[in-house]
C-alpha cells in the first residue's frame, strides 16, 4: 500500500519537474508561498485565539483569495489549456489577475481594521 | 352614569334651599338636561338684573328681564319716572327701550308725540338695519300705534338677504312676533330652521352658536315666541331642545345685564310656550332608601325650578343593578306638598343599587320626560356566629373554640405558634331581613401595639356565604417580619350600602414565630435613604496575547516570503526581460503606488478618499499596463 503511494508521489514529482514549464513553476512557487502564509495564520489563530477576529479574517481571506486568483492565472496561461481560453491571451490573464487583486486588497484592507 | 350633588334639605323653609343636580348620560333613552336654573340660580339672575340702572338700555334689560322671571323692580314708580325723564323722543332706540320697559310696569304710560309715529315709521324700510326695524316695530306696537305688517315683512325679507348673520336673523324673528297674525310670516318662519342648522353641536350635549351664549338664548326666545305667535310648532327636535337648554343654562354667573336678560327671556320662553316644555326630575336629598327612611322623594320642575302643575310621575321599571331582576314596574308616585313620593321599601328590595326609569306624564308639551336615576337601598349589617379557634396543624380539631358576641371582646387571648393556625369563622347578615350579605370590605387587622406593625388580611366567604379566615403562622411570618408578640385583632366590615360599618376589636392574639430576625424597624428606615452609588464599569478590553508570542508569529508568517524568493531564484526567474519603455516604468510605478495607497488606506484614509486616489492611480496604471502588455504580446507573437 505505502509502496504504491510512494511510487505515485515520486512519479508525480518526476513528471512535474520535467514536464512543467518554468513559467508555471514560478506561479506554483507563488502559490506555495501563499498557502504557507495562510496556513501559518490559521495556526496562530488556533494556538493563541481569535483576537482580533477581524484582522484574522482579513488576512486569511486575503490568502485564500490570492491563492484562488493565482490558480486561475495558472490555468489560463497553461498552454495545454489554450483550447479552453481562445479569447484570453496571456497578457489578458495577467491583467485580470492584477485587477482582481486590486479589488481584493481594497476589501481586505478595509476589513483589517 | 349619574352624579348626585347634594347640598341642603328642607323645602319647608324657603331660606335654606335644596340644590340637587342630576345628570344622566345617553342611555337607551333620549337626552335629558344636564343643566337648568335652580332656585338659587334664579335668585342670582334676579339679583344681577335688580342692580341699579343708569341709562335706558340697562333699565330696559332690568325691568323687562325681571318681569319675565315673574319679579319686578324694587320701586316701580321710580323706574317709571326714570323712563320718562330719560326718554329722547327723536331717537328710535330711546323710544324702543322706554316703550318696552313701560309695558312691563303697571300703570306706566309713555307720552306719545306727533312726530313719534313718523319717526318710527320712517325707520321701517329696507335702508335701516334689522335692529332698527325691530326697535321701531316694537315701539310702535308697545305704544299702541298702527303699523303696516306687510311692509315690515317686505323690509325684513330684504334686510335678511343683506345681513346674513345670526343676530340679524334672530332680531328679524323677534320683529315678526309683533306683527299681525294675518301677515305672511311663512318666509320668516322658515328662517328658524335655517338658523337651527347653523348651531354647533358640542359632543352631542351642547348646541350653541359660535357667537356665544347671548345669541343662542336670543334665538331660543325668538323661535318659541314666534312659533307661539304663528301657532306653528318650531322645527326643533327633542334632542336639539335639550342641547339648547344645556347650552343656555350651563353658565351660572353672567357677565353683563344684556346676557342675563337674554337668559331670563330664554328661560321664560322655554317654561311657558305652547309646544316644548323641558322637564327636570331631581331627587330631594340623597337617592337612598332604607328601613328608617323608606320613602323616595322626587321633584318635578321646569327649567326655572317651578313645580309643574299638571304632572304625574310614574316608575316605569326599577331594576336591580347586580341581578338585573325587575323589582317594580308601572308604579305611580303620590304627590304630597309638591313633592312626589314612593315607598320603595314596601317592595322589600334587597340592599344594593337599583336603576329606576321614571316617566313624567300629564302634558303633551313635555320634553325629556323619561329619566333614569340610580337609587341606593342601604341596610344595616350584623355579625353573627363569630367563632375563634386555634387549630393544630397535625390534627384539624380545634383545641380551643370560643364564641364572641358583637360588640364584646373575647375574654382570654389566643396563642398560636408555628405549629398552629389561628382560625376565625363568622357570618354577616342583614340586620333587618336576616339575609346573608357579602359586603365589599371584610378585613381582619392585626396590630402590634409595641412595634406599631399593622398587618391586614381579607376574609373571604365560601359558597354558603360563611366567612372564614385562617392564619397560618409559619407561612405568614414574612408579613409579620417574624415579630412575636401580642397582636390586637380587629374585624373591619364596610360597604357603600351599609349604614353601620363595623370596626370591632375581637380579641388579642399572641403569635410566636421561630427564628426571630433583627428588628424590622431598621428596614423601613433605610428604605428612603440614598442608595449606594453605582459605578459605571467600562467595557474591559479583551485579553491580548503577550507581545513575544505575536512578534514570533509575525516573523513566522513573513518567512514564507523569503522561501518564495529563494524558490524563484532557484527556478531562474529574473527580470532580464524588463524593457525600460515608459509605459512599463509607469505601470510598475503606478502599481507600487497602488500598494502604497493600500497601506495609507489602512493607516489614515477612509474608503471614499481611497477610492478617489485609487481611481486616479488605477486609471494611469491601467493605461500604462495595457500598453505594456500589448507590447509584450506583440513581442511574444513575433518571437514565435
Amino acid at each position: 500500500m505505502s509502496n504504491s503511494v510512494i511510487s505515485v508521489i515520486s512519479r508525480f514529482l518526476e513528471e512535474y519537474t520535467t514536464k512543467t514549464s518554468n513559467k508555471l513553476k514560478v506561479v506554483d512557487a507563488y502559490l506555495f508561498y501563499i498557502l504557507l502564509t495562510g496556513a501559518l495564520q490559521f495556526l496562530y489563530c488556533l494556538l493563541v485565539g481569535t483576537f482580533p477576529f477581524n484582522s484574522f479574517l482579513a488576512g486569511f481571506i486575503l490568502c485564500v483569495g490570492a491563492f484562488i486568483l493565482g490558480v486561475c492565472l495558472r490555468i489560463q496561461i497553461n498552454p495545454d489549456n489554450k483550447g479552453d481560453f481562445l479569447s484570453i491571451s496571456q497578457e489578458r490573464a495577467f491583467a485580470d489577475f492584477l485587477l482582481a487583486h486590486t479589488v481584493l486588497h481594497l476589501v481586505v484592507i478595509n476589513f483589517i481594521g | 352614569m349619574i352624579y348626585l350633588y347634594i347640598i341642603g334639605v328642607d323645602m319647608a323653609q324657603p331660606r335654606v334651599f335644596c340644590l340637587v343636580l342630576l345628570t344622566v348620560a345617553l342611555g337607551a333613552q333620549a337626552l335629558t338636561p344636564s343643566h337648568h336654573l335652580s332656585l338659587s340660580d334664579v335668585d342670582r339672575l334676579k339679583g344681577l338684573l335688580s342692580q341699579p340702572f343708569t341709562d335706558l338700555a340697562s333699565a330696559y334689560y332690568s325691568i323687562v328681564g325681571l318681569s319675565k322671571l315673574g319679579a319686578s323692580v324694587a320701586d316701580e314708580n321710580d323706574a317709571c319716572q326714570f323712563l320718562k325723564a330719560q326718554l329722547d323722543p327723536m331717537s328710535v332706540d330711546s323710544l324702543f327701550f322706554a316703550a318696552e320697559a313701560s309695558q312691563a310696569i303697571a300703570d306706566c304710560e309713555m307720552p306719545v308725540f306727533n312726530e313719534t309715529r313718523d319717526i318710527l315709521l320712517a325707520a321701517v324700510s329696507e335702508d335701516s338695519t334689522v335692529t332698527q326695524i325691530f326697535r321701531a316695530v316694537s315701539a310702535l306696537s308697545s305704544l299702541g300705534l298702527p303699523l303696516a305688517s306687510q311692509e315690515v315683512v317686505a323690509a325684513l325679507v330684504a334686510r335678511i338677504a343683506k345681513e346674513d348673520n345670526v343676530l340679524a336673523i334672530t332680531t328679524a324673528l323677534q320683529t315678526a312676533t309683533r306683527l299681525s297674525q294675518q301677515a305672511e310670516l311663512g318666509g320668516i318662519l322658515e328662517e328658524i330652521e335655517d338658523l337651527a342648522a347653523r348651531l354647533d353641536d358640542l359632543g352631542g350635549v351642547y348646541l350653541q352658536f359660535e357667537e356665544g351664549l347671548e345669541a343662542t338664548a336670543l334665538f331660543v326666545t325668538a323661535a318659541y315666541t314666534l312659533s307661539d305667535h304663528a301657532d306653528t310648532e318650531p322645527p326643533l327636535k327633542e334632542d336639539q331642545v335639550i342641547q339648547l337648554v344645556n347650552s343656555v343654562f350651563s353658565k351660572k354667573s353672567w357677565d353683563s345685564r344684556s346676557e342675563a336678560f337674554s337668559v331670563a327671556c330664554a328661560a321664560a320662553a322655554l317654561s311657558s310656550n305652547r309646544f316644548h316644555v323641558p322637564v327636570i326630575v331631581s331627587t330631594q336629598g340623597p337617592a337612598t332608601v332604607s328601613h328608617s327612611q323608606p320613602i323616595l322623594h322626587l321633584l318635578v320642575t321646569d327649567i326655572l325650578s317651578n313645580p309643574l302643575a299638571s304632572a304625574n310621575l310614574l316608575v316605569e321599571s326599577a331594576q336591580a343593578v347586580a341581578s338585573k331582576s325587575v323589582v317594580l314596574s308601572q308604579a305611580p308616585f303620590s304627590l304630597r306638598n309638591g313633592i312626589f313620593e314612593l315607598n320603595f321599601m314596601a317592595s322589600q328590595p334587597a340592599s344594593g343599587y337599583y336603576q329606576f326609569t321614571v316617566a313624567v306624564t300629564g302634558d303633551s308639551r313635555l320634553v325629556a320626560n323619561q329619566v333614569e336615576l340610580k337609587v341606593k337601598v342601604s341596610t344595616e349589617v350584623a355579625v353573627t356566629n363569630m367563632d375563634l379557634s386555634v387549630v393544630d396543624k397535625d390534627q384539624s380539631i380545634g383545641t380551643k373554640t370560643s364564641r364572641v358576641d358583637y360588640p364584646f371582646k373575647a375574654k382570654g387571648s389566643f396563642t398560636a405558634d408555628s405549629h398552629q393556625n389561628f382560625a376565625m369563622n363568622f357570618q354577616l347578615v342583614d340586620a333587618n331581613t336576616g339575609v346573608e350579605l357579602t359586603p365589599h370590605q371584610t378585613f381582619v387587622r392585626f396590630h402590634n401595639q409595641k412595634t406599631g406593625q399593622e398587618v391586614v388580611f381579607v376574609a373571604e366567604p365560601d359558597s354558603k356565604n360563611l366567612y372564614k379566615f385562617e392564619l397560618d403562622t409559619a407561612e405568614r411570618k414574612s408579613e409579620f417580619d417574624s415579630m412575636s408578640g401580642t397582636y390586637v385583632l380587629h374585624l373591619i366590615v364596610g360597604d357603600a350600602t351599609l349604614e353601620n360599618p363595623i370596626l370591632w376589636n375581637v380579641a388579642d392574639v399572641v403569635l410566636k414565630f421561630l427564628d426571630e430576625e433583627a428588628p424590622a424597624a431598621i428596614q423601613s428606615k433605610t428604605l428612603y435613604m440614598p442608595k449606594p452609588d453605582i459605578q459605571h464599569l467600562f467595557r474591559e478590553p479583551e485579553k491580548k496575547p503577550p507581545t513575544v508570542v505575536s512578534n514570533t508569529f509575525t516573523a513566522l508568517v513573513l518567512s514564507p516570503f523569503l522561501l518564495l524568493l529563494i524558490l524563484w531564484f532557484k527556478l531562474g526567474a529574473n527580470i532580464s526581460n524588463f524593457s525600460l519603455s515608459p509605459s512599463s516604468v509607469l505601470f510598475h510605478v503606478g502599481h507600487a503606488c497602488m500598494l502604497g495607497l493600500m497601506y495609507v488606506y489602512w493607516t489614515h484614509l477612509n474608503m471614499f478618499q481611497t477610492l478617489k486616489y485609487l481611481a486616479i492611480i488605477g486609471s494611469l496604471t491601467f493605461l500604462a499596463g495595457n500598453r505594456m502588455l500589448a507590447q509584450k504580446a506583440v513581442k511574444r507573437l513575433a518571437s514565435k
